[in-house]
C-alpha cells in the first residue's frame, strides 16, 4: 500500500471527531472522557485522526510541504489505535490508525523523519535492540535460569521472546524471568532465544520504518523454525502485536500467545495453583498492543466494490479489526484468581483503554507528551482507589513507572506475572 | 492575505505560543471538506472551505474578548466553533481566523435544584450526559449527537434532537449566558445579567434570544458564546449508562421503567394521528423516526448489521434475501421509535397502558422483531446516548438531508410517499444508494411535549466519487424544484446556499439577494442587516447571518 492508496479514506472522512473520544456510548464522564492522547495534548484539529487524513490529503495535492510542524502532527501520536476504534463505531469503511501509519511510512521514505528515530534506527541495525543498547547484553535477563537455550541446538515447542524492553530494563527483567519461571513450573516445555533473540521491530515499524521491520521478520521466522518452535510466547504486548498481527503478512504461520493468555490457560486447567494471599487493590491497564491492536490476524487480499449503487464493501468480505476482539479477559480472569487480590476497573478500559504513553515513537521523541500521557492514566488509576496499577507491556509498566517518579506519586507498578508469582 | 507580523504577534500574546498557528498543515484542518454533509447545500466535489489566516485556542473569557477587539481593530473576521459538525463552523472568507474553543471545555456548574448546567463551549453532550446522570438528571442531546456541543446548538443553531419530546430544543434549553459580541463587549443576559445567577434567559436583565438566535441561530457568525446555563431534566435511571456488548453494537442494560419500542402503521393517517394522542397523553422519553435514515428497503438488514458486531456492509445483501428481514422491513415501512421512561412503577405501567390504547386506536403495532430483549437495549443505547449519529455516513461516507417537512404530522405524512417515490427514481440513477426513496428521518416532536414534526429524507452518496456527488448534487437542485412546485417548507437541501457558496466562499452579494429577495418574508432579512450594524459594525462575521441590503 502507498499513501495515494488512502485518499478515499481521506476523502471520505467527514471531519466528525469521533476520533478524539472514546466511544461515546462508553462515556463515563466529563474528566475521562477523551480517547486520543494526541488531541487532547495539542488540541489544534491536526493532531487527531481526522486532521491528520487532513494533512496526508494536503500533502498528496502539494497544498502544504513538509514543515516542522508536519513532522510534529505526524508523529507527535502514540499509533495507540483509539481513533481507530471510535471511528469504526460508525464507519465501516475507513482505516484511520493505518492511515497515519501509511503516513509515517511515505514521510520515513521521503527522508523526513525525526532525528531521535534515526539514532534509534541507528542502534537498531547495529545492536539489533530497540533500546539504545549494546546488542552483547541482550541474553542476561536469563543469566541463572535453568530454561533451554534453543540457539544451542536445543529444541522446545514453545519459544519465549522477552524482547528488548525486558531484555535490557533490568529494573523490569524479573518480571520476564518470573515469567519463564511459571511456565516451567507449570510443566511447559519452553525455551529461549538468549543472546540469539532479535528485535520484533513492531516499534520501527509504528515509526514508519518499513524495510527493517520485514528484515527482521523474516530473520525471526528463520530462527524459530529452525529450533522447531511451534508457538511463540511474550510478555511483551509490542512484541505480540508484531508476531501476531504482522509476521502473518511476513509468512509466519505461529502460534502466538501473550503470556497471560498461556497463565490463564494454566490457572483454568489446574495446572497453576495460586495459594498466597495478595491483599491488595488492583487496576488494570490494558496495553493498546494486546487490547485493541491484538485482534488475530485473518488473511484477506481484495478490493472495494460497491452494492446498492453506492455503498462501499470489500469483495471478498473484510475482516474488520475495531478492537472488538482483542485479549482483554484473561488478564483479567487471571487477577480474580489471586487470592486477597481485588480488582477494580478504570473507567476507560478494553477496546476503549486511555494509552500509556509509550508507544509510536512518542516516549523516544516526546518524552514530556509521553509523560504527560501516564500520568493521565495514573490519575484515572487513582481515581478507582486502586494501589497498583497492573499492565502486561514492558513499556507500558517502564512509562508509568517514570511517571510516577517523576510526578510523585505513590501508586505502585507490577506487571501480571510479578503478582501470580507472589501468589504461588 | 497572511496576517501582518504586528497582528499574529498581538494574538500570540494574547493566548501563548502554543496556542496560535498559521502553519499550512494546522490550518488545513480546519478546512471542511464541501462533499460532505455540508449543512445544507453542496455536495462540491473536491471543494474545500477557505483556509483561515491562522487558527487560535483561546482558554478564557479574557481572551476571547481581547482577540475580538484586536480583529476589530485590524478589521479581521473571525469565526468561533466548538465541535466543527458542519461546514458553519469553518471560515466563509479569507482575512478570517478561526477560534477553535476546545480548551474551553468545562463544566463549570450542576444545579441539581434548579435543574440547570453551567457549560462552556467545548462540552459535548456525551459529558454533559454523563455527569447530570451522575445526579438524577439529563440533558437534551441534539439529532447531529453526542459529539456536539450543547452550547453551540443552544446558542447558535436550531437543536433539535429525538429527546425533544422530553427535553425540548436548543431555544428552549437556552437560559443565562455569556457572549463576547461581535465588537469585543461581554454581554451577560438574563438573570446573570443582573447578577441573581443563571437561572432565566429573560429576566431580569436583558433578553437578546431574538437577537441571537431566532429559530435557527447565528451559526457562529456575531460573536462568541463562551458560557451558557442549559436546562436539564429528569433522569429516572441509574448514575451512569451500563453498558455492555461488544463494539460497535454496545447496549445499555437499563432496568424496567424503560421501554424501547418501534412502532408502525397500517397508513400514514394512522401515523400522524398516534404523534397527536402521543402528544396529549404528555407519555414518551424520547421519540423519534430515527432508524428509517438507512432507507425504507435498508432499514431491517442495517438493524441486524449494527447490532450483530460480527457483521458488516458485505452482508447486506445476503441480508435482505433472508425472509424474516423482508418480514421485519415490510412490517416497520410507516414507523417510528419511542422510548418510554417511567418515573415511577405506577408511571411506566401508565405509559405502557396509554401507548397500548394509543396502537389500538389507530391500528399501529409494536414491531415484535424489534422488541428483541437484545436489540431493544442497543436501541435504548442508540436513542439515549446519540453516540451513533455517524451511521449517517456508513454507506458511502456522505449524506445530506432533503425537503425539510417541517409541521404538523399530518403535513409530513401527507407527502412522505411522493417525496419517497421522487427520490427513488432518482436512485435509480445510480449515484445515490438505492435505499427505497424514503430515507425520512426526524422527530415525532420537535419542541417540547410535541405539536411539531421535522423530517428530512436522507441521502446517501460517495463523496469520494465526482460522478455520485454532482449526481447527488443534480438530485438535490431536482428536489429543491420539486418541493416548491408541490409548495413544501424551504428545501433542507439548500437552505445554506444562501451563506456559502459551491466554492465554499461566503456566497456573492447579487446571489443572495436574488435569493432572499424572492423569500416570503424578505423584510426580515432587512431587520437583520439593522441588528447587525448595530452589534456587529465591523461586519467580522459571515453571511450565516444572514441579511438583506438595501
Amino acid at each position: 500500500m502507498a499513501l495515494e492508496d488512502y485518499r478515499a479514506d481521506m476523502e471520505r472522512c467527514s471531519q466528525c471527531s469521533y476520533c478524539k473520544w472514546i466511544p461515546l456510548d462508553q462515556i463515563k464522564s466529563w474528566r475521562f472522557a477523551k480517547g486520543c492522547p494526541s488531541i487532547a495534548y495539542s488540541h489544534f484539529n491536526s493532531y487527531s485522526a481526522r486532521g491528520r487524513y487532513a494533512v496526508a490529503l494536503s500533502l498528496l495535492k502539494g497544498e502544504c510541504d513538509y514543515t516542522e510542524r508536519v513532522l510534529d502532527i505526524v508523529y507527535k501520536c502514540q499509533a495507540c489505535g483509539s481513533c481507530d476504534v471510535a471511528c469504526k463505531v460508525c464507519r465501516y469503511n475507513l482505516e484511520p490508525l493505518e492511515t497515519i501509519l501509511e503516513l509515517r511510512a511515505k514521510l520515513v521514505e521521503d527522508g523526513q523523519s525525526l532525528p531521535q528515530h534515526r539514532a534509534i534506527i541507528d542502534s537498531l541495525r547495529k545492536e539489533n535492540n530497540m533500546v539504545q543498547k549494546p546488542g552483547a547484553e541482550r541474553g542476561k535477563w536469563a543469566d541463572g535460569l535453568d530454561v533451554k537455550d534453543l540457539t544451542g541446538g536445543e529444541k522446545a515447542e514453545i519459544v519465549f521472546h522477552a524482547g528488548c524492553r525486558f531484555s535490557f530494563d533490568e529494573e523490569r527483567r524479573h518480571a520476564a524471568r518470573t515469567a519463564v519461571t511459571l511456565l516451567k513450573n507449570a510443566g511447559v516445555d519452553v525455551g529461549i532465544m538468549g543472546k540469539g533473540e532479535s528485535c520484533c521491530v513492531t516499534r520501527a515499524y509504528t515509526m514508519g520504518y518499513r524495510k527493517e521491520f520485514t528484515e527482521s521478520a523474516e530473520s525471526l521466522i528463520e530462527a524459530w523454525t529452525k529450533a522447531g518452535v511451534k508457538t511463540v510466547v511474550t510478555s511483551c504486548s509490542d512484541c505480540y502485536q508484531a508476531f501476531k498481527r504482522l509476521y502473518p503478512k511476513a509468512g509466519s504461520r505461529f502460534k502466538v500467545l501473550h503470556t497471560v493468555e498461556l497463565i490463564d490457560r494454566l490457572i483454568k486447567e489446574g495446572e497453576l495453583k495460586l495459594t498466597k494471599r495478595i491483599p491488595m487493590t488492583v487496576t488494570y491497564h490494558d496495553p493498546c498492543h494486546l487490547g485493541r491492536q491484538g485482534e488475530p490476524y485473518i488473511p484477506w487480499e481484495g478490493a472495494e466494490k460497491k452494492i446498492r449503487n453506492q455503498i462501499v464493501v470489500y469483495e471478498p468480505r473484510k475482516p474488520r479489526y475495531n478492537g472488538a476482539w482483542g485479549v482483554y479477559d484473561p488478564p483479567r480472569d487471571v487477577l480474580k484468581s489471586i487470592p486477597g487480590l481485588e480488582l477494580v476497573e478504570m473507567e476507560r478500559i478494553r477496546e476503549y483503554a486511555w494509552c500509556c504513553g509509550a508507544a509510536g515513537g512518542v516516549r523516544e521523541a516526546y518524552p514530556d507528551f509521553s509523560n504527560w500521557t501516564a500520568a493521565e492514566r495514573i490519575e484515572e488509576a487513582k481515581a478507582t482507589g486502586a494501589e497498583a496499577i497492573v499492565s502486561a507491556c514492558p513499556w507500558c509498566e517502564r512509562n508509568f513507572i517514570d511517571a510516577v517518579n517523576i510526578n510523585g506519586d505513590k501508586i505502585k507498578v507490577f506487571d501480571i506475572a510479578e503478582l501470580v508469582g507472589q501468589a504461588m | 492575505m497572511a496576517l501582518s507580523i504586528e497582528v499574529y504577534q498581538a494574538l500570540e500574546d494574547i493566548v501563548g505560543r502554543e496556542n496560535i498557528s498559521e502553519d499550512p498543515a494546522i490550518l488545513d484542518s480546519y478546512r471542511y471538506p464541501m462533499n460532505h454533509t455540508s449543512i445544507h447545500m453542496g455536495p462540491f466535489f473536491d471543494t474545500f472551505t477557505p483556509r483561515g489566516e491562522a487558527v487560535l485556542l483561546p482558554g478564557s473569557i479574557e481572551e476571547v474578548q481581547t482577540i475580538i477587539r484586536i480583529c476589530n481593530r485590524y478589521k479581521i473576521k473571525f469565526k468561533a466553533s466548538s465541535t466543527f459538525w458542519g461546514a458553519m463552523g469553518y471560515p466563509s472568507d479569507e482575512n478570517t481566523i478561526q477560534l477553535d474553543m476546545k480548551r474551553m471545555d468545562r463544566i463549570l456548574e450542576i444545579d441539581e435544584k434548579n435543574l440547570f448546567a453551567v457549560i462552556e463551549p467545548g462540552v459535548i453532550g456525551a459529558t454533559l450526559q454523563a455527569e447530570a446522570m451522575k445526579v438524577g438528571l439529563n440533558s437534551h442531546i441534539i439529532g447531529a449527537g453526542a459529539s456536539c456541543s450543547p452550547l453551540a446548538s443552544a446558542t447558535s443553531y436550531r437543536g433539535f434532537g429525538p429527546d425533544s419530546i422530553f427535553m425540548g430544543f436548543g431555544d428552549e434549553n437556552m437560559l443565562g449566558l455569556e457572549w463576547v459580541m461581535p465588537n469585543g463587549d461581554i454581554l451577560r443576559t438574563g438573570s446573570l445579567g443582573c447578577g441573581f445567577g443563571w437561572f432565566c434567559g429573560e429576566g431580569p436583565g436583558p433578553s437578546v434570544r431574538g437577537i441571537i438566535r431566532g429559530i435557527e441561530g447565528a451559526k457562529g457568525a456575531m460573536g462568541v458564546f463562551t458560557k451558557i446555563a442549559i436546562k436539564l431534566y429528569p433522569w429516572p435511571g441509574p448514575a451512569g449508562l451500563p453498558v455492555g456488548g461488544t463494539v460497535p453494537a454496545y447496549k445499555a442494560v437499563l432496568p424496567d421503567n424503560f421501554r424501547a419500542y418501534t412502532v408502525a402503521f397500517p397508513t400514514w393517517k394512522a401515523w400522524a394521528d398516534a404523534c397527536y394522542e402521543i402528544w396529549d397523553a404528555g407519555i414518551g422519553y424520547v421519540a423519534h423516526r430515527q432508524y428509517n435514515m438507512f432507507g425504507r428497503k435498508l432499514k431491517g438488514a442495517m438493524i441486524s448489521v449494527l447490532s450483530d458486531p460480527t457483521k458488516t456492509l458485505y452482508d447486506l445483501e445476503e441480508l435482505l434475501e433472508n425472509p424474516d428481514i423482508q418480514k421485519l422491513t415490510e412490517e416497520m415501512k410507516r414507523d417510528f421509535q419511542i422510548v418510554l421512561a417511567g418515573m415511577t412503577p405506577r408511571d411506566i405501567e401508565w405509559q405502557e397502558k396509554a401507548l397500548d390504547e394509543i396502537l389500538a386506536v389507530t391500528g399501529g403495532w409494536k414491531v415484535e422483531a424489534m422488541n428483541d430483549p437484545d436489540i431493544q437495549k442497543w436501541s435504548l443505547l442508540y436513542l439515549i446516548r446519540m453516540g451513533h449519529k455517524n451511521l449517517n455516513l456508513v454507506y458511502g461516507g456522505g449524506y445530506d438531508g432533503c425537503f425539510g417537512l417541517g409541521g404538523p404530522p399530518d403535513f409530513g405524512t401527507a407527502r412522505v410517499e411522493e417525496a419517497g417515490a421522487f427520490k427513488a427514481k432518482w436512485e435509480e440513477k445510480g449515484d445515490m444508494v438505492d435505499a427505497g426513496g424514503d430515507c425520512m428521518i426526524g422527530g415525532i416532536a420537535t419542541i417540547g411535549g410535541g405539536g411539531l414534526c421535522v423530517w428530512e429524507n436522507f441521502a446517501h452518496f460517495d463523496p469520494h466519487d465526482r460522478k455520485s456527488t454532482e449526481g447527488t448534487y443534480e438530485f438535490f437542485d431536482a428536489s429543491f424544484k420539486f418541493g416548491r412546485e408541490k409548495k413544501y417548507p424551504p428545501g433542507m437541501e439548500r437552505i445554506n446556499s444562501v451563506s456559502r457558496g459551491s466554492d465554499g466562499r461566503t456566497t456573492p452579494k447579487e446571489e443572495r439577494k436574488r435569493i432572499l429577495s424572492a423569500s416570503r418574508q424578505p423584510t426580515v432579512f432587512y431587520y437583520q442587516r439593522k441588528i447587525k450594524e448595530a452589534f456587529n459594525p465591523n461586519n467580522l462575521g459571515d453571511a450565516y447571518y444572514v441579511t438583506l441590503e438595501d
